[in-house]
């Protein structure tokens, strides 16, 4: 567990940070998400108001009936074709949080669990996102879809939200790939999809659910959250230990076990990070013991990151297109 | 210490099981959550010294308490300090019993039983105290401690050699028992002092299943003696055993030229196929045709072996084909028919099914051995003498004149059976003179609708048959009509039987030295139910067996059996005479109740009075078991047994067993050790909760934010 003073030392960021313990210690979830984000706030001094503008995003080859306001004269001019100019309005962000509520993020050893820290992850981002006055929904899933809130503004709304986020985790398995292609079915319009697990299952499945996700045109974000104990595993006396999801009991001298668990788990992350770099998918793994805000962070600059490489493949797709 | 159930201690082993528990429930005992398992290998379980140290009192306590429990189960107990414990079996004093019966004449039996005997006398101590009885039936001792004392030591074994010089196996049954109880009691007379070790009783005997061992139930085996079986074996397994099978209801089904005789076979015999035929008395070859019977190993057979032809007269069946021929014989009596003469005092017609006479021609038994000549004769014709004379029973059912009145009772005064029925009052008063009175008054009784017979004396002969309860029940048979007479009047009568208003049904009256039996109602339908009841012949038969006109005892006997010689007549006060097997001639003196010489299995012919009459005797087919006797057996009859051991080994150089196991649990429940092993087991258990339960508070297991 790390001090906010050193927490603030690494992310850089100015302002009065809450340290995960003391934050985790509130039992409101929402008053727990506002106390991040208005201390986030309250050090960037940066608004989030920033203005409305219309950035164009794609072209479509016209057809009777479509409004020719939107005909891009310059194109036809080029090529003697009709192409329709499509706009998308950036404040008008539609963000879903996918949350693992299986019962492997039901653990913990620093005082909470996996399970309440990403809900609190999840309801910041969300709370954060809301008063930027963008769209947010939740899919809550074990191995299969538990809770789905569709991405909407408008009272009520994040209160909805943090009640979903507040169920107790359950389920014997995280299976992403039922729940996110079930995602990809009722989210039809693009948005950003915040995912947030543990991701403890076989590669290859994570692959080919994290694949459908991408491949439905979605910017995609995975916060994998895990316990310090899991990183380092370091416990110390022999023991019959239990799989919080199966029960299935396995005795474990951790002495002997533990350069084994490492360099498996680690594999484990490494595979991950590549699968997510391969399918441009944001990889941001997040101990239990940090501040939220450092989250946030990441969360926003990953976004800024983000916007420049989509114009940059839309514009190829433009001249692709063209 | 000693243990009674010593095998209970192996349970100790299990202290081995909370020792190991201890080393791998240590390493087992937490149980840790963890998100997924997916990157952990199950690891095995490891052993560790720190494991062995912390928990040490738990683990001594469980140790102790399995132990404690193992300990109690095995019962354990001190023996008594005494003179068992102490190895002076040297002077104990000692009775060897010789088996003499017919079992041990099977081949080899009897030299090697002596020589055995011989051994175990020569081998005691001049000090020793020595007893030789032999037995078989009977018990006769040979050597008695008081001439074995006052015998020289030098001389002993030439006195033993002479007092076994004639003996040799008889014809009879081994009493095991009784010869036990008899060398116990030798013993206990004897008394030496001591009361855990009064003696041993060393029984050289081929201890052969059929050994009879009844008297030992009812007898209380004293403390302190042994016995030693000193068993001897024939070379040749397996007998063959030939018994006279009875004659069953089925036997008329066979026929009455049949003989049914039972082929009994040892498990152990080899042979299986054998043959059963007639054979004169020479005992030479078979005369006929002899009965082939297959009989497995450890079955028996019926075997119906035809009669002999006329002309000759074999007397015994033989069986052929078993290696030990001593139980092989059965003499039967030749058959002989005996007829009685039955006469009916009655004018009714024989062919009439409404009248006694009709019931009665068919109640008489006819057998082989029996035949009943019922002749009918007026009531009022003279009587006959010599037709008279030859009767043994009579039946009047009408009124009678007064000279045949007085024949009857003079028959009856000579010992004969007179049974009247009479059919109307006038037919009883008849009676008067042949019950010895000046008149009888008679009157037909009214039962009203009907009578049943109460009262009824199952004590008297003719009722005796009826005593069991299954068949005691008489109130189905109903009376219809009935005379009534007044027995107070009439000297010596008894009542057997009464209706259910109190009148007398069945009246006996004892005349000299016969009888006069008056049945007051008739048991032709008119009177009653009685002839077709399932009573009538039975109780006909009882009637005739009464007035001696059958005869239900057989003449068989058994070798050693007393020959009763009331059988050939009440009151015989002349010479007996018997004329055994071969010949043998014994005379017995006058008014001999029975002969008890007949040690010899054969036809005996016993003349009383000069009447003679055949009876074989044959081998006790019991004698036939030859397996040997499950050594527990006399265990379970309460006599401790010592190690079945040699000759050589069965005299004092072999160390006594410290107290027999009947003595382990006497003591072992005089002393219940168990009991405070039981109570310490609790006690550590107790103990062992209470710190299992403290420790484990003491440490708590680490927390789990789960």
């Amino acid at each position: 567990m790390e001090s906010s003073a050193s927490a603030r030392n690494r992310d850089g960021a100015g302002g009065s940070r809450i340290s995960a313990p003391a934050l985790m210690g509130i039992r409101n979830l929402e008053l727990r998400a506002r106390a991040v984000v208005e201390g986030f706030r309250s050090g960037l001094h940066r608004s989030p108001y920033h203005g409305f503008s219309v950035e164009f995003t794609e072209y479509r080859q016209y057809s009777p009936g479509d409004d020719l306001r939107h005909l891009d004269w310059r194109v036809y001019a080029r090529s003697d074709r009709y192409f329709l100019k499509k706009f998308e309005d950036e404040t008008n962000l539609r963000c879903h949080f996918v949350v693992d509520q299986s019962r492997s993020m039901d653990f913990g050893t620093v005082g909470y669990t996996k399970a309440s820290y990403a809900a609190t992850m999840a309801a910041t981002l969300a709370y954060f996102l809301h008063l930027q006055g963008d769209a947010v929904g939740l899919l809550s899933f074990d191995e299969r879809v538990r809770e789905f809130l569709p991405a909407r503004h408008r009272p009520g709304q994040l209160r909805h939200l943090m009640l979903a986020l507040e169920k107790p985790a359950g389920g014997t398995a995280t299976d992403l790939a039922a729940p996110l292609k079930r995602l990809v079915e009722i989210v039809r319009k693009r948005g950003v999809l915040v995912l947030i697990s543990d991701f403890l299952a076989p590669i290859d499945r994570l692959e080919n659910s994290l694949a459908q996700l991408t491949a439905s045109g979605h910017e995609v974000l995975a916060f994998r959250v895990l316990d310090p104990s899991e990183l380092q595993f370091e416990f110390q006396e022999p023991a019959l230990f239990e799989d919080v999801e199966s029960d299935r009991t396995q005795f474990i001298d951790p002495g002997a076990a533990r350069a084994e668990y490492r360099r498996r788990f680690e594999a484990h992350g490494d595979q991950l990070k590549s699968v997510c770099r391969k399918l441009g998918v944001g990889y941001h793994p997040v101990r239990t013991d940090e501040p939220l805000e450092r989250v946030l962070l990441e969360f926003l600059q990953e976004r800024g990151r983000r916007r420049q490489p989509l114009r940059r493949r839309e514009s190829g797709s433009r001249g692709g297109g063209a | 210490m000693s243990f009674l159930t010593p095998l209970f201690l192996l349970g100790g082993v299990a202290i081995a099981l909370p020792v190991v528990f201890h080393l791998i429930r240590r390493t087992t005992r937490d149980r840790t959550r963890f998100s997924s398992l997916m990157f952990l290998e199950p690891s095995p379980p490891r052993l560790t010294k720190k494991s062995r140290l912390e928990d040490l009192w738990l683990l001594l306590l469980r140790c102790l308490a399995l132990g404690l429990l193992a300990f109690g189960f095995a019962r354990p107990f001190f023996p008594e300090p005494e003179a068992a414990t102490t190895p002076s079996a040297a002077g104990l004093p000692r009775v060897v019993l010789l088996d003499t019966s017919a079992s041990m004449r099977r081949t080899g039996l009897w030299s090697a039983a002596r020589e055995r005997a011989e051994a175990v006398i020569r081998e005691a101590a001049p000090e020793d105290a020595v007893a030789l009885y032999t037995f078989d039936r009977v018990v006769t001792p040979r050597i008695t401690f008081e001439e074995w004392a006052s015998t020289a030591p030098g001389e002993r074994g030439a006195l033993v050699a002479q007092r076994l010089a004639g003996v040799a196996p008889g014809w009879s049954s081994t009493r095991l028992g009784t010869a036990l109880a008899r060398a116990a009691e030798a013993l206990v007379e004897r008394e030496s002092g001591r009361t855990m070790e009064r003696g041993r009783v060393v029984v050289v005997s081929d201890l052969q299943e059929g050994s009879r061992l009844e008297t030992l139930q009812s007898y209380e085996w004293p403390k302190g003696i042994q016995v030693i079986p000193a068993g001897v074996r024939t070379a040749i397994p397996g007998n063959a055993t030939l018994q006279r099978a009875g004659e069953t209801a089925g036997g008329a089904a066979v026929g009455d030229d049949v003989l049914r005789v039972r082929v009994n076979n040892t498990p152990d015999a080899r042979q299986e196929k054998f043959q059963v035929g007639w054979v004169s008395s020479d005992g030479g070859s078979f005369d006929g045709t002899p009965v082939e019977v297959y009989v497995p190993p450890g079955q028996s057979r019926i075997a119906n072996l035809p009669q002999p032809a006329t002309n000759s007269h074999p007397d015994r069946v033989v069986l052929r084909g078993d290696s030990e021929p001593f139980d092989n014989t059965v003499y039967v009596t030749p058959p002989a028919v005996r007829r009685s003469r039955i006469l009916y005092l009655g004018s009714d017609p024989a062919s009439d099914p409404r009248q006694p006479l009709y019931f009665l021609s068919r109640a008489l038994p006819v057998t082989r051995r029996v035949g009943v000549d019922l002749d009918q004769r007026s009531p009022s014709a003279a009587p006959v003498n010599a037709e008279w004379d030859a009767a043994r029973m009579f039946v009047v059912t009408e009124a009678v004149s007064e000279s045949v009145a007085g024949a009857l009772r003079s028959q009856a005064e000579s010992g004969k059976t007179v049974l009247a029925v009479p059919r109307n009052a006038a037919a009883a008063a008849s009676l008067a003179p042949v019950l010895g009175i000046p008149s009888l008054g008679a009157e037909e009784g009214s039962p009203g609708n009907y009578a049943m017979m109460s009262e009824i004396d199952f004590r008297n002969p003719l009722f005796a048959p009826f005593a069991d309860a299954r068949f005691n029940d008489f109130t189905r048979l109903h009376f219809w009509k009935y005379r009534r007479i007044d027995p107070a009047g009439i000297p010596g009568a008894r009542v057997v039987a009464r209706f259910d208003r109190g009148d007398p049904a069945l009246v006996e009256v004892p005349v000299g030295k016969g009888r006069v039996v008056v049945l007051l109602s008739g048991w032709h339908p008119e009177d009653s139910q009685f002839a077709l009841s399932t009573k009538f012949v039975p109780w006909i038969v009882s009637l005739l067996e009464i007035a001696g006109g059958v005869e239900t005892s057989s003449p068989a006997f058994l070798v050693g059996d007393d020959i009763p010689l009331s059988a050939w007549g009440p009151d015989l006060s002349g010479p007996v005479e018997v004329i055994g097997p071969g010949g043998r001639r014994v005379a017995l003196p006058a008014g001999a109740a029975s002969f008890s010489d007949a040690m010899e299995p054969g036809p005996y012919v016993v003349t009383v009075d000069g009447k003679s009459r055949q009876v074989v005797v044959n081998v006790d087919p019991v004698e036939g078991r030859t397996l040997p006797l499950a050594v527990d057996e006399l265990e379970r009859l309460g006599v401790p047994t010592g190690p079945m051991a040699s000759a050589a080994e069965s005299g004092p150089a072999v160390p006594p067993k410290p107290g027999s196991r009947r003595d382990s649990i006497a003591e072992e429940g005089r002393q219940k050790l168990w009991r405070w092993f039981l109570v310490a087991t609790l006690v550590i258990v107790f103990g062992e909760s209470v710190l299992a339960g403290r420790l484990a508070r003491r440490a708590p297991s680490a927390p789990q934010f789960a």
